[in-house]
């Protein structure tokens, strides 16, 4: 289906080929996910395969890329837009039309199909979201975006669908919608599909074929499975393998090839193991004083709906928050995750009730006392920088309020974020990870006692991840109370002391993770599903729940030391 | 692909794109936003008219002037339904010129000099040739313009001082400086995003030097066809009155027109039919 | 009064509230009478109230005019907010000069010119939000298409509608990182709040500097999505052109609307010539 041979490209005015000397070969029906850290050239790779590259981007391309038995170079981007769909990983701005079947017909229109509405309203179907065919898109969940964006490009039915990390920015149950979709258009309907993924547990429960990029060139194309198995080749790439693979590893102590890549093949597999007694429980913290810093009473929020009556997004909400206490707000999208935070800066004012920070109404706090107290990081970092360096943006809030020695603090905020040779740049021209950093060091730079993050891990490869987790734990000693908001369920397990899982506008639970997570009637109702290390910990020990593929390897002789 | 600083269809609509919705947005919000008189002085946060300026010093003129342009008809005019009709032409025809000459005099966007006085240039150019349609807009609107007392004295005094306000006021505040500020700031940086090469000395957009003759010549001859569709249509207008004069009563007048009025309405359903039926013909074909 | 006004655009209209505002007046609205009339027909119904006003000079005329006009704008759900930015501009295209002119030394006779001129300029206004705000913006496109407009303009407007609602939250979280972050000065006194209002202006402002870089990363994306869609090959092809306006059609409903339109006016003139 695809023949890529010897292709170098590189984009102009850079020095180092971006992809050098590729060649592979990509059969028809194949489900192929393309894993490798940030900078690989994924995308780059990507874009050659529609023609985006040569004719719409310039730069200097060798080698030769040939679709279906045509030439890249050769035919326009038109005769090979209906051979290859493309899903952006910013997706929002791939739909161009002001309605869902417009959007998906539009393509069809161009191309001067005759049926094109037909073919809009196949797509849609295909893509389950036909019940949406009428509807303007900003009234679409995120989920329902990516979908329309898929029906988008799969509308001229094309043989191969392309996808840059389609789940980046899911609840795990809009994540599987998506993979659920794909499953059928692979095995149904025939479509190549590439994915460009990070989260190796949809990769092992789906994806036919991984292959790693390294460098700008492809290091191998495997079957999945063996793929996944070969664990520390991808944590050199800074791809984790699925929790596990990763504990059947350390448990094996490196001595198996064949590893399981799912919860199934894990229980069979951990069944030769010994295992100890009695698992260690996890010992607790000791519970934080009860010293409430922030307290909701009876807090309802409308908003202004386009037609219609008002929308509540909460109602009657009751909250309190104790000095030192670490949060994560869980669930699915549109739970009103962001309007509690937006409430507590203050952005957002409520409808009826009201929220003391500190015994005083937010609403009688002038904006600037507000923000030396509590501080929000969004999820999108490039909201954040206003200024044209991200070290005028971290000095700016100090440089304002006349803060001493902002100079001396931003060069220390620069330092303990590993900022300080990007200091010049503007925040929007760095990398994911880098953008993250900076918004944390901007989010921390007055000292705020509380801290409120956005989904700080979506969209960041694994290695970032991990660092920006580390930063948390760091700024341990700088801000005391942290909330977070999000759909990561492994940050839930390793960093947070006190969950609360939200549903509808409304308080579902409220406690650690053991209460959360043992309460399936409310992992449902919320649409939750624990990190799969948990769900493979109780497939062999029922009575215990591990969190971390560390405790999880407790329950094993071999890691217990 | 090419070396040659030649930009593509794609990177101009990628401007126009990035102007439309921009500007849009401003006059958008400058639309909505009151604007508070003292005396007769009127303080206004007119025409955020910096944004396709500095889009048009950085990259294609004349694709940030369209933007521009479409962006004010379209997000202010259309979507809050203020629009003008005829008149929106000359607004669209002045703007443009406007912006694209002032994009067209910056040949190095770094120079803070020649950003400056471009952006100020092509602000007093817009404003001029809109204060000169403006005072020939009231003057045959209102059909005895010259027999009302005080009216055109009133007129040209405000459109004068419209004039000389915008251009000191809402030119200084909200073209010029703004301007000085953003280019050096973007120049390099939003570049890239674009896939483009920054602008220099060697890589000017439409290949040759700032502003030739054949430019200057394409924004006279605008200008000339926005004023002569001005006068043109006040031309139409006195015609009709003096035909209404001629016809002794404004009764027969009115019917008249009305009559008109409908007749035109069939003609254009029954076209409307036609040109259907030999569409599907050709569909069919 | 000055001071209140500052307030009031910057504290009272909140960008949510314009948004909002916007957004109803697009979408809100397409289940009206109005809007599920043929845009053709609706377009010329305005170049017909859009330009007669002009040449006439009937008081009463032009006030039964303006009742159907405004009868159709009630019809069409136009939002508030644009009711308001309508009343405003009418005020001041015309009303400000009744007070500039008895200023200048003008009597009673000069309110009727005036007046017959605010009249005009309402009617026509009035027509053009009932039409522009009351079709929904793709019809509406679709129905500039037809009549020979540009193909960038129509996929200028429909394009509009999209981005709007993004380039609105895009812009609001910018002015709010501004709100958390900056330190806007005090509103005491009427020094204070003139630097207030200065201070909220230079913000806007500033602003776009990173609203301009975010939008530069979009609209690569969408460019890309739209060669990958066809788009310009589409622009050059008639039959494109053709099987996007098939969908136009003229039904019973318009020209029920039609014959209304034309009763009206009649009767209108009628009256007219009768006081």
């Amino acid at each position: 289906m695809i023949q890529i041979e010897n292709l170098t490209f590189t984009y102009p005015g850079a020095e180092e080929p971006t992809l050098k000397n590729l060649s592979v070969e990509i059969e028809q029906g194949d489900f192929l996910a393309i894993v490798g850290n940030n900078g690989c050239g994924k995308s780059t790779f990507c874009k050659t395969l529609n023609g985006l590259i040569p004719h719409f981007t310039a730069g200097d391309m060798e080698g030769k890329v040939v679709i279906g038995g045509l030439d890249t170079r050769e035919c326009e981007i038109g005769d090979l837009a209906q051979k290859i769909g493309y899903v952006y990983q910013d997706f929002e701005n791939q739909i161009v039309r002001p309605t869902v079947l417009d959007d998906a017909s539009f393509a069809c229109l161009n191309f001067d199909v005759k049926d094109y509405e037909e073919k809009g309203r196949r797509a849609l179907e295909m893509c389950g979201i036909a019940h949406k065919t009428d509807e303007y898109i900003w009234q679409l969940s995120g989920g329902q975006k990516h979908l329309l964006a898929l029906a988008g490009a799969a509308a001229l039915s094309p043989e191969i669908l392309v996808l840059d990390e389609p789940i980046a920015q899911l609840d795990p149950a809009h994540a599987r919608d998506i993979y659920e979709v794909l499953k059928t258009m692979n095995e149904t309907y025939g479509k190549t599909i590439i994915v460009i993924e990070h989260h190796t547990e949809y990769i092992a429960r789906y994806c036919k074929h991984v292959m790693l990029m390294r460098g700008g060139g492809i290091a191998w194309k495997l079957p999945a499975r063996e793929a996944l198995c070969r664990v520390e080749e991808l944590q050199k790439s800074n791809i984790f393998p699925p929790q596990v693979t990763l504990a059947a590893n350390r448990v094996a102590g490196g001595a198996e090839t064949v590893l399981p890549v799912t919860v199934e093949e894990g229980k069979e597999f951990f069944g030769r193991y010994p295992q100890t007694d009695v698992a260690k429980a996890r010992i607790l913290d000791a519970p934080p004083e009860e010293n409430t810093i922030l307290e909701f009473e009876n807090v309802s929020v409308e908003y202004r709906s386009v037609k219609g009556d008002p929308v509540r997004v909460l109602n009657d909400f009751n909250l309190e928050i104790h000095k030192g206490e670490k949060i994560a707000v869980i669930g699915s999208n549109g739970a009103g995750k962001s309007t509690i935070m937006k409430l507590m800066c203050g952005l957002l004012k409520p409808s009826e009730g009201k929220i003391l920070l500190q015994g005083q109404n937010i609403k009688e706090m002038e904006m600037n006392e507000l923000s030396q107290i509590l501080s929000l990081v969004y999820q999108n970092p490039e909201e954040m920088f206003i200024k044209d360096s991200i070290r005028r943006d971290i000095e700016y809030a100090m440089k304002v309020r006349d803060v001493e020695n902002y100079q001396k603090r931003t060069e220390g905020l620069l330092e303990r974020f590993q900022l300080t040779d990007l200091q010049d740049r503007d925040g929007r021209l760095l990398s994911g990870g880098q953008m993250r950093r900076a918004s944390l060091a901007i989010g921390i730079a007055l000292n705020p006692s509380i801290l409120l993050l956005d989904e700080p891990t979506a969209n960041l490869d694994i290695a970032t991840r991990k660092e920006i987790l580390r930063t948390l734990s760091d700024m341990k000693n700088i801000t005391d109370t942290v909330m977070i908001a999000t759909h990561d369920m492994q940050l839930v397990c390793e960093w947070a002391e006190r969950i609360l899982v939200l549903s509808g506008g409304k308080l579902l639970k409220d406690g650690t993770r053991e209460e959360v997570f043992n309460d399936r009637e409310v992992m449902k109702e919320a649409g939750i599903q624990p990190p799969e290390i948990y769900q493979m910990g109780k497939e062999i020990r029922p009575e215990i729940s591990c969190y971390t593929v560390d405790e999880f390897l407790r329950l094993f002789q071999r890691e217990a030391v | 692909m090419n070396q040659k600083a030649n930009i593509t269809q794609s990177q101009k609509l990628m401007v126009f794109v990035l102007s439309m919705s921009l500007y849009g947005l401003a006059t958008l919000f400058t639309e909505l936003i009151p604007s508070f008189q003292v005396g007769i002085v009127e303080f206004s946060v007119e025409y955020f008219l910096f944004i396709p300026l500095t889009l048009a010093i950085l990259f294609d003129p004349m694709s940030a002037a369209l933007g521009a342009a479409t962006g004010e008809i379209v997000f202010s005019e259309i979507m809050l339904g203020q629009f003008g009709g005829l008149g929106e032409l000359e607004k669209f025809i002045t703007l443009t010129i406007g912006i694209y000459v002032a994009g067209r005099l910056v040949k190095n966007p770094k120079n803070r000099k020649a950003v400056a006085a471009a952006s100020i240039f092509g602000m007093i150019l817009q404003q001029f040739m809109g204060c000169v349609v403006d005072i020939l807009k009231v003057q045959l609107a209102v059909s005895d313009f010259e027999a009302v007392p005080g009216l055109p004295q009133s007129v040209f005094f405000t459109e004068g001082f419209a004039f000389l306000n915008d251009v000191l006021f809402s030119g200084i505040l909200f073209c010029m400086l703004p301007t000085v500020f953003l280019v050096p700031r973007l120049y390099g940086k939003i570049e890239p995003l674009l896939g483009l090469k920054p602008r220099d000395e060697k890589n000017l957009p439409a290949g040759d030097a700032g502003m030739t003759a054949k430019a200057a010549a394409g924004a006279v001859i605008g200008f000339a066809a926005a004023v002569g569709a001005e006068l043109l249509a006040e031309s139409g207008m006195s015609l009709i009155d003096w035909e209404a004069s001629w016809a002794e009563s404004s009764t027969a007048f009115i019917v008249g027109i009305a009559a008109a009025a409908v007749l035109v309405i069939l003609v254009c359903s029954r076209i409307l039919k036609n040109s259907r039926r030999t569409e599907a013909v050709q569909g069919e074909m | 009064m000055k001071e209140k006004l500052s307030e009031s655009i910057f504290d009272k209209i909140s960008i949510d509230y314009i948004r909002n505002q916007v957004l109803k007046n697009a979408y809100g609205n397409d289940d009206t009478v109005i809007a599920r009339l043929d845009p053709r027909v609706l377009l010329i119904w305005y170049c017909f109230f859009g330009i007669v006003p002009w040449f006439l000079d009937n008081v009463v005329l032009l006030i039964c005019l303006f009742l159907f006009v405004a009868a159709a704008a009630y019809k069409a759900k136009i939002a508030p907010l644009v009711m308001f930015v309508f009343c405003l501009g009418v005020f001041s295209q015309t009303g400000y000069l009744l007070i500039v002119s008895l200023f200048f030394g003008g009597n009673a006779e000069t309110i009727v010119p005036v007046l017959i001129m605010t009249l005009k300029v309402a009617i026509v206004s009035m027509a053009s939000i009932t039409v522009f705000s009351g079709l929904d913006p793709d019809r509406l496109a679709n129905g500039l298409l037809w009549f020979g407009c540009p193909e960038r303009l129509s996929f200028s407007i429909s394009f509009a509608y999209r981005i709007l609602p993004i380039l609105m939250e895009e812009f609001q979280n910018i002015l709010l990182s501004y709100r958390m972050r900056g330190k806007a000065p005090k509103k005491k006194g009427i020094s204070g709040k003139i630097k207030y209002l200065i201070y909220q202006v230079k913000v806007i402002i500033q602003a776009f500097y990173p609203l301009l870089l975010n939008t530069a990363k979009r609209s690569r994306t969408t460019v890309e999505a739209l060669e990958l869609k066809g788009y310009r090959y589409a622009a050059s092809n008639k039959e494109v052109k053709r099987m996007k306006l098939s969908s136009l059609k003229i039904v019973k409903h318009d020209f029920a609307f039609i014959a209304i339109s034309v009763v009206w006016v009649f009767g209108s003139i009628g009256m007219s010539v009768t006081i």
